[in-house]
This record gives structure tokens, C-alpha cells and sequence, in this order.
């Protein structure tokens, strides 16, 4: 009985958890308005990325190539750098923001990154002289960290080129939610709405979200400003919601502008969220509405009705980004499942001592086992071994022939889930966030309790 | 008519050699848009790379076979779940991804001896598969590992495996056509004629350029069975590796994607003396068209005029029910490059329907030679069209549908177009008399969608139709 934190033992990878650093970058970017994004390597590295967030919400982002192509892999891409970003300022007036994103092959060859955009600029001085675009250096080789490094080290190069200088104090929270949907930033603002706390949230992805109307307009895009950025400052303090996601960000802040900077756990579960609402009372001196009180009644309420009955010891595999991962087996705690497997896709090597898993470690009174730099065929190996017995899988689409193969119910929650519709709409995190997984869940469950004839009898007076 | 400078391109004014608008009384003598020529940075274009040319487009479809990329993390993350080309064997191929993971330090030092372990591993992890491509990507290249040199490592050490190298990083070309050229080339001379197939038919045909997209191999297997010709190779639909290796035993090379795939074609035609034969496989009259022409050469000409005949007394109907009901809709296609021409005249002939505009994203002259030959006057034509085109070009003919990929088909929906996937189909398969009909039909769902009408409604507005009360 207990719990192993351990790393796969393979070098190959057989279905990987997590897409490349500058796929990670990419979605930072896209968060921002008036901003499109120009990855400095092969296309491929930019077509494909475009597709997965497109498979995922449903929607077209704008990200740019750079088009490297052979003679620039030989003799170098610089002239394709400057290109790039002046062919976007042209035929794009609006544009404000470019963060210009390296990939494996273009810190390969060594192209001078900084030297360029500092030639850029000033090719934009000229012939754009009332105009101010911000390229941002975005160093995000694939061969170091995962999807999930590229995001944090793109938000906070974003931070570090356009907020230059202390502004005034604003009186803002400045948030860090970290790589979630728009439906946890929707449910985010609607918290700080209730609590009165003036906040931005980066990025804010609201719009993600974005519809058809009668005028043919097209709003699918990020919604943080320059000007947000450039306030992030003066902000009162940074609260980030995700270590590995947003951390650096904030801390980034605190040590160059002396923004005192929050990191909490990720508000998976009820716990989690009442932490960080007590954490941003604290800060603000706001006090929690009556109205979140009741909000987390209605969650406490319908998970209630299926803890005890349905979830106790149902065995559980879980697998994504780090932060929701770990959240995910908070909330399993709480609603009497038993994490048994959680995989982290990557090699930080944070991981293994990172407060939360060893807190989850000490809690842990069944066999558990935290497998670090995994791959999905490490799940497949565990979810065909009868022995091991996972009840339930819960992860992204690039799961789901494992969920298929094994017969194992499986609920889609992270990034991507391009197989079940409009998730990217709902929240994860928070009271709301937590409801709607449990209900999930117990969907989930009782579905396939009915198709396996599984004791699905139970339901008629449920 | 010359060549078109679109507005949103004044500043990048070489597109114009790019972006054809046909009249009558020209031909491609006149303008044939430039293709295969490098991208303008910063376009969004719609470009993928040579590397996801072989391994997602070609190699990739064989249902037998590990893929080991080798490179970091992203190369097989992101030629993974985007491709639509079940198997007969539980879609083993759409399953899984190899890599190698590469990280920091083999960069450095070299990543030979991880790939040597991860191919060893991926064996052993799987142990009933015995043959595997090893892809080279962009950092592997530029570092320079000897991937040859560990393939043959391997394969002395393990003899029941085989292993085929592909040496295409993302960078070669300007498009993923590179990565099918690299890749056709490369199996002609290293694998065929390493397998001697059992030959059961006195008519054996390879059937070169279909990838099995929702079926369509399958599909047309149907038509070889009935007519009894044997099919060698699938390159690659729904195919075994070791079937690839047999492809010089074949009589006839049947060619459907002439870009991705010509290449194998004419080598099997210079080293083993088979002939090749080019069809279409879209639509009724072409692919009647092209089930004549086989069977011409195989002089079952009888068996052919039956099936064909067959087919069209059970799909006909159908066509025409839809032909009645898409006749005069404009379509564009915004795809590869094949389907352009693939489609162009089928759609016209068969439906009615009527391409206004087409984009091709890794064609090569011959395909804008055949595509302009074959379209409508009044019609653009568009080689490596950008995002700023596509809006300004659907403003220009005002498309009633888009064959188009699931990404710019969100983008459309906006303006109230619909898509409809013409790359991976919405509801195929769409090769062969049947297929065809599920185009069809897909097409008309599409046009005739009721919520397009809800959307272009502005309910500020005055009602132009009077709601009935539900008291009423």
C-alpha cells in the first residue's frame, strides 16, 4: 500500500500526453488581442497546431510560418524573419502584437533571434512611424520541455517585452489561470465579478468561444490587451492558478516590479476552490459573497448524491497537463474515488517534489503509483491488466482507444477533447467546474453500466 | 484575363503570378499560375511540411507497420488523430505514434543510440509487429544522424523485422509534395521487389495514389473483385507493407493521385516495364471511364460494360435525385491540389454544380495544366491561396459550399458558408458510383442546412416572415 512516484523506463515514446514547446506557445499567443503569432520553422509546425486547436473549440486561429524551407535550414532564416513580420504588419493593420516563436530547427541552426527583431523594428519604424507592433522573442526549442513549458515561457516573454516599466498602481488582480478553457475563465470572472475584485485574466480566452451572427463578423480571438499587459505592473498582486502554467509569469513579475505574487492550487475540486477564493479575499480584502456560498452549496449538494453511492473506491486513472492532473485526484479524494494512476507527460523534474503529489503521498492508504515523462502506452499496458482494475479514465481525446479497447468508461476533460462536443464551453475548475465533472462522471458511469448490463437496474429508483 | 492582383495583396505582389481567373478563349498557353514555389513568409498559408507529406499522407496509412519519428515530441504528436483512413485490422495505424522524444543532449551529442534503443523497444513492446518506417525530421536532419547506419543494425539483429528509412525533414521542399516524392522514391529503390506476392488472377493491377480515405479502397476493392483482377499493392490504402514490396509483379499501375503518388508509377514503368494507366476515381463518368479503360487492357471489356451497368441502375437514381436538387449551387474546393482537377468536371457533369473557385496548396504545374483545362471559365485559380485571399475570393463568387479542411471550415461558417471536409470527407466514402452519391448527398446537407438561415437573421430587425402565436 502506498504510493510510487516513478518515470518511464522506455526512451521511446508510444503515443505521447503532450504536444511540443512551441504548440504550447502558440496557444499563449492566441490569447492575446490584435496578435497573431509567427512560428519561425517548418510549416508543419504551424498548420498542425492550427488543426488541433481548431479540433478542439470548433474554431480557425490565426498563426503564422515563417516557411522555412531548405536553402534557409543551409545558409539561415533571417531574411525570412524580417519578412514575416513585415508582410503580417502590412496586409494585417490592426496587428499590435507578434510573438515570433523559435522551434527545434530554427535553435538548431542558431538564427540570431533578438538581432532580428531588433532589425525588424526598426524596417517597422520606418515605414510604420505612428505605428508601435511588439515582437516578442519566444525561445521554445521542442527538444526542451513539452506543450506545457512552451505556454509558460511564451506568456511570460509576452510579459517581459510589452510590460516595460512600473506603471501607477491600478488596483488589479492580475490572474494566471494557466492553459484552460473558456469556460473556466468565464467562471473565473464571474467569481471576481461577485467578489468585486477588479481582475485580468491572462490570457483571457473568453472569445474562444465566439458565434455566428447576422453581420458575418468574426470575434474569435484573445481579448488580453497590450494595455492589460502593460498594467500588469501596477497590479496589487499576480494570482496564479497553475505552477507549471503561469507561475513563472507572476514570479516574473514580483521580482522586476515588486507585484506580490500568489501562487495557489489549481481550483480542481471544492477544497482547492475555496482556497483560492479565500487566498484572493485575503489579497483584496473583499470578503466571499453570499452568493459563492451558495454556489458551493449547489456543488456540495449534487455530488453529494453520488459519492457514497456511486464513486466510493471506483478506481481511477488520470492523465493531462501536471496541475490539472493533480487537481483531478484532489477532486477524486473528495468525492471518495481513489486515484490509482496519474500520469504527467513530461520530464520536468519538478514534478517528483512538488508539494501536491507529496501531500497526495502521505494521504495515500492504497496502491498508487505517479508515473513521470509518461506516454499514453503506459495507461494502455495498466488498462488492459485486469489486475490493475481501473473502474474509470479520465484525459484528453488522445486517450480514447485505450478507454475504446479496454471497455473502460472514460470522461474527457484538458486538452484536447475533439472527440465530445462543446467541452471547451464548460468549466472544469471551480464549484460549477466540479458539479458539472461529478455529474459527468456519474453519466459516464451509468451509461456504461446500462451497456455492459452492469447492474444497470440500480438506476430505476435512483 | 490576366493574372489577378487581389487587394489584400498589394503589398505581396508577386501572388499575382499565383491567381488565375480563366476566360474564354484562353488556355494555359496564355497563364498557368506559378506552383511549387516557396511560400511569402508570414501569409498563413495553408502549407503543411514534407515530413507530414511521407509520414501522415503516405506511410502512414499502412496498417502493419510502426512509425517511429524520429525527432522531438511534436512531429508525432501532430501527425496523429488528424487523418481519416480506417483499416480492416482494427485501425492499428490511427492508433499509435511512435517517437523518439529526442531531447537537449542528443541534439548535442547525437540521437543514434536512442533511436537504435526506441526501435528495439517498440518491438518489444509490440511484439507482433515486425515492420517499421523510421522518419527523420527537421533537428535530425540538420544534426545529422546516421539513421541508415542504426536501421541496419537492426535488422541484423533482428531478422524477422524489416525496416524502412524516410528521410524527409520538414524543411525539404516548399510543401508536403517534397515528402511524397522523398518517399516514393526512396520504397522504388530500397523495398520493391524484395516480396514475390502470390498471384491468383491472370489480371494483377497495383492501384497507386488512394490512402483509403473513409473507405474508399475498400470500396473500390469491391469493383476489382467482381471483375476478378488481383491488386498487388494499395499504395497505401488499407495495404501491409510487405504488399508495397511486391509492386513490380503487377501488370498495370491504375494511378488515381497522380501528385502524391505518379512518382512510384513512372519508376515501375522505367524499371520493371509496367505500364501506367491514370483514372479518376470521383464520380460517375470517370470512374466508368476508368473501370473501361482497365478492362481494355486486360481485354475483359464484357465484365466491365456489366458492372458498370450494375452500379448505375442502383446508384443512378440516387445521383440524379440530388443532380435535380444541387444543379446551378457554386462550389469552391480549397484543398490539396489532385482533387481540383479530380472534381472540377465531375461535380459539373454529374451534378450540375459548378466551381467558382479552387486552391491548391501543394500542386505542381501539371496539376494547374489539367485543372485549368478542365474548369470553367470565370472560375480562379489559386496556387498556395492565404487567408486574406480565401475572404476576398469568396467575396468575388460568392460560393453556395467550400471542400475544404475542418479548420477553414470554421473559419467559413462565420461568413455562413458551409463546408464540407475535402480532404477527409464528411460522410464517405466518396471514390466510386456510391461514393459519389455520398458526396452528393453530403453536399446537399450541406447547402441546405436550415440553421445557415437562422444565422443570416438578425432578430433586431423587422421580421420579413410573420411567426404564428402558438395560441393561433
Amino acid at each position: 500500500m502506498g504510493c510510487e512516484v516513478i518515470s518511464k523506463e522506455r526512451v521511446g515514446v508510444i503515443n505521447p500526453m503532450y504536444d511540443c514547446q512551441p504548440a504550447g506557445a502558440q496557444y499563449a499567443g492566441i490569447g492575446v488581442k490584435d496578435c497573431i503569432p509567427l512560428v519561425h520553422g517548418g510549416q508543419g509546425c504551424t498548420m498542425f497546431v492550427r488543426l488541433l486547436f481548431a479540433q478542439h473549440f470548433k474554431e480557425n486561429f490565426d498563426i503564422a510560418s515563417t516557411s522555412l524551407h531548405e536553402d534557409s535550414a543551409v545558409f539561415g532564416g533571417h531574411q525570412r524573419i524580417i519578412d514575416g513580420v513585415l508582410t503580417l504588419a502590412r496586409r494585417y493593420p490592426e496587428l499590435r502584437v507578434i510573438p515570433l516563436i523559435t522551434t527545434c530547427s530554427t535553435e538548431i541552426i542558431g538564427d540570431d533571434i533578438e538581432g532580428n527583431i531588433g532589425k525588424a523594428n526598426a524596417a517597422l519604424k520606418k515605414e510604420f512611424p505612428g505605428r508601435k507592433i511588439h515582437v516578442v522573442p519566444v525561445h521554445t526549442p521542442s527538444f526542451k520541455a513539452s506543450q506545457v513549458g512552451g505556454y509558460a515561457e511564451c506568456m511570460q516573454a509576452i510579459i517581459k517585452t510589452i510590460c516595460d516599466h512600473k506603471v501607477a498602481p491600478t488596483g488589479k488582480l492580475n490572474v494566471f489561470p494557466g492553459w484552460v478553457n473558456p469556460g473556466d475563465v468565464v467562471l473565473l470572472k464571474h467569481y471576481f465579478k461577485e467578489m468585486g475584485v477588479d481582475a485580468t485574466i491572462f490570457m483571457d480566452t473568453e472569445d474562444f468561444d465566439s458565434p455566428m451572427l447576422p453581420d458575418k463578423s468574426i470575434h474569435t480571438h484573445g481579448r488580453t490587451t497590450v494595455e492589460d499587459i502593460k498594467h500588469a505592473s501596477g497590479a496589487v498582486a499576480s494570482l496564479a492558478l497553475a505552477k507549471y502554467e503561469g507561475g513563472s509569469s507572476a514570479d516574473y513579475l514580483k521580482s522586476e516590479f515588486e507585484v506580490p505574487s500568489h501562487i495557489v492550487s489549481t481550483p480542481y475540486g471544492i477544497a482547492n476552490t475555496d482556497a483560492m477564493l479565500r487566498k484572493v479575499s485575503e489579497i483584496t480584502g473583499k470578503p466571499i459573497p453570499d452568493s459563492l456560498v451558495k454556489e458551493r452549496g449547489i456543488a456540495l449538494d449534487a455530488l453529494q448524491d453520488l459519492a457514497h453511492m456511486f464513486f466510493a473506491d471506483k478506481k481511477v486513472a488520470l492523465f493531462g497537463h501536471p496541475d490539472l492532473v493533480i487537481g483531478l485526484a484532489e477532486f477524486c479524494l473528495e468525492v471518495e474515488m481513489k486515484p490509482v494512476l496519474m500520469l504527467l507527460g513530461d520530464d520536468n523534474s519538478r514534478y517528483k517534489k512538488d508539494p501536491r503529489i507529496l501531500a497526495l503521498k502521505d494521504k495515500c492508504n492504497w496502491d498508487m503509483e505517479v508515473v513521470c515523462n509518461a506516454d499514453l502506452w503506459e495507461l494502455e499496458k495498466r488498462a488492459l491488466d485486469k489486475d490493475y482494475g481501473i473502474d474509470l479514465i479520465m484525459g484528453h481525446s488522445k486517450g480514447r482507444y485505450v478507454a475504446i479497447d479496454a471497455n473502460i468508461p472514460m470522461v474527457r476533460v484538458g486538452f484536447p477533447t475533439f472527440d465530445r462536443a462543446g467541452l471547451y464551453r464548460h468549466p472544469t475548475m471551480g464549484y460549477r467546474g466540479a458539479m458539472l465533472l461529478g455529474e459527468t462522471i456519474a453519466n459516464t458511469l451509468f451509461t456504461h453500466m446500462e451497456y455492459t448490463k452492469d447492474r444497470e437496474w440500480l438506476l430505476n429508483t435512483w | 484575363m490576366p493574372m489577378v492582383l487581389l487587394n489584400c495583396d498589394k503589398d505581396i505582389p508577386e501572388r499575382e503570378k499565383h491567381i488565375y481567373l480563366k476566360v474564354d478563349g484562353e488556355d494555359t498557353r496564355d497563364f498557368l499560375p506559378i506552383s511549387n514555389a516557396p511560400t511569402i513568409p508570414g501569409t498563413l498559408s495553408e502549407r503543411g511540411c514534407a515530413f507530414c507529406g511521407a509520414k501522415l499522407v503516405i506511410g502512414g496509412v499502412l496498417k502493419d507497420t510502426i512509425q517511429m519519428v524520429h525527432g522531438p515530441i511534436g512531429c508525432a504528436y501532430d501527425t496523429w488523430h488528424t487523418k481519416r483512413y480506417p483499416s480492416d485490422n482494427g485501425h492499428f495505424q490511427m492508433k499509435y505514434v511512435w517517437s523518439t522524444d529526442m531531447k537537449e543532449s542528443h541534439i548535442v551529442f547525437g540521437g543514434d543510440k536512442r533511436l537504435e534503443k526506441a526501435i528495439h523497444e517498440a518491438f518489444d513492446e509490440m511484439p507482433h509487429i515486425k515492420r517499421m518506417i523510421v522518419y527523420t525530421t527537421c533537428p535530425t536532419a540538420l544534426i545529422g544522424d546516421d539513421v541508415k547506419a542504426v536501421v541496419k543494425r537492426v535488422m541484423e539483429a533482428r531478422p524477422d523485422t524489416d525496416i524502412f528509412t524516410c528521410e524527409c525533414p520538414g524543411f525539404a521542399g516548399v510543401s508536403q509534395s517534397k515528402g511524397h516524392h522523398v518517399l516514393n522514391i526512396g520504397w522504388v529503390n530500397e523495398k520493391v521487389g524484395t516480396v514475390e506476392p502470390e498471384v491468383t488472377s491472370p489480371y494483377t493491377i497495383n492501384f497507386i495514389g488512394d490512402y483509403n480515405i473513409q473507405g474508399d479502397t475498400q470500396l473500390l476493392q469491391q469493383y476489382w473483385d467482381k471483375l476478378g483482377i488481383q491488386v498487388i499493392a494499395h499504395f497505401t490504402g488499407n495495404a501491409n507493407y510487405d504488399d508495397l514490396r511486391a509492386m513490380h509483379r503487377a501488370q498495370l499501375n491504375v494511378v488515381n493521385c497522380a501528385r502524391s503518388a505518379g512518382y512510384i508509377a513512372n519508376e515501375l514503368k522505367k524499371r520493371y516495364g509496367i505500364p501506367r494507366l491514370d483514372i479518376d476515381s470521383w464520380g460517375f463518368n470517370y470512374m466508368a471511364e476508368g473501370i473501361r479503360k482497365v478492362c481494355a487492357f486486360f481485354g475483359i471489356e464484357e465484365k466491365g460494360e456489366a458492372l458498370i451497368a450494375e452500379e448505375y441502375a442502383k446508384w443512378k437514381p440516387q445521383l440524379d435525385w440530388y443532380k435535380e436538387r444541387l444543379k446551378g449551387t457554386k462550389m469552391a474546393i480549397w484543398t490539396g491540389g489532385p482533387r481540383l482537377w479530380h472534381w472540377t468536371k465531375s461535380v459539373e457533369d454529374d451534378l450540375g454544380v459548378q466551381v467558382v473557385a479552387m486552391s491548391s496548396k501543394f500542386g505542381h504545374q501539371e496539376d494547374f495544366e489539367k485543372v485549368i483545362a478542365r474548369g470553367q471559365s470565370g472560375t480562379y485559380y489559386v496556387d498556395d491561396g492565404n487567408e486574406l485571399e480565401f475572404f476576398e475570393i469568396i467575396d468575388l463568387v460568392k460560393p453556395d459550399v467550400i471542400f475544404t479542411g475542418p479548420r477553414v471550415g470554421e473559419l467559413v461558417k462565420k461568413l455562413h458558408i458551409p463546408y464540407v471536409n475535402g480532404h477527409a470527407y464528411h460522410n464517405g466514402p466518396y471514390m466510386g458510383f456510391e461514393g459519389f452519391v455520398n458526396l452528393a448527398r453530403d453536399m446537399y446537407n450541406a447547402v441546405h442546412n436550415p440553421l445557415l438561415k437562422l444565422a443570416a437573421t438578425d432578430i433586431r430587425g423587422e421580421t420579413t416572415t410573420r411567426f404564428l402565436e402558438a395560441a393561433e
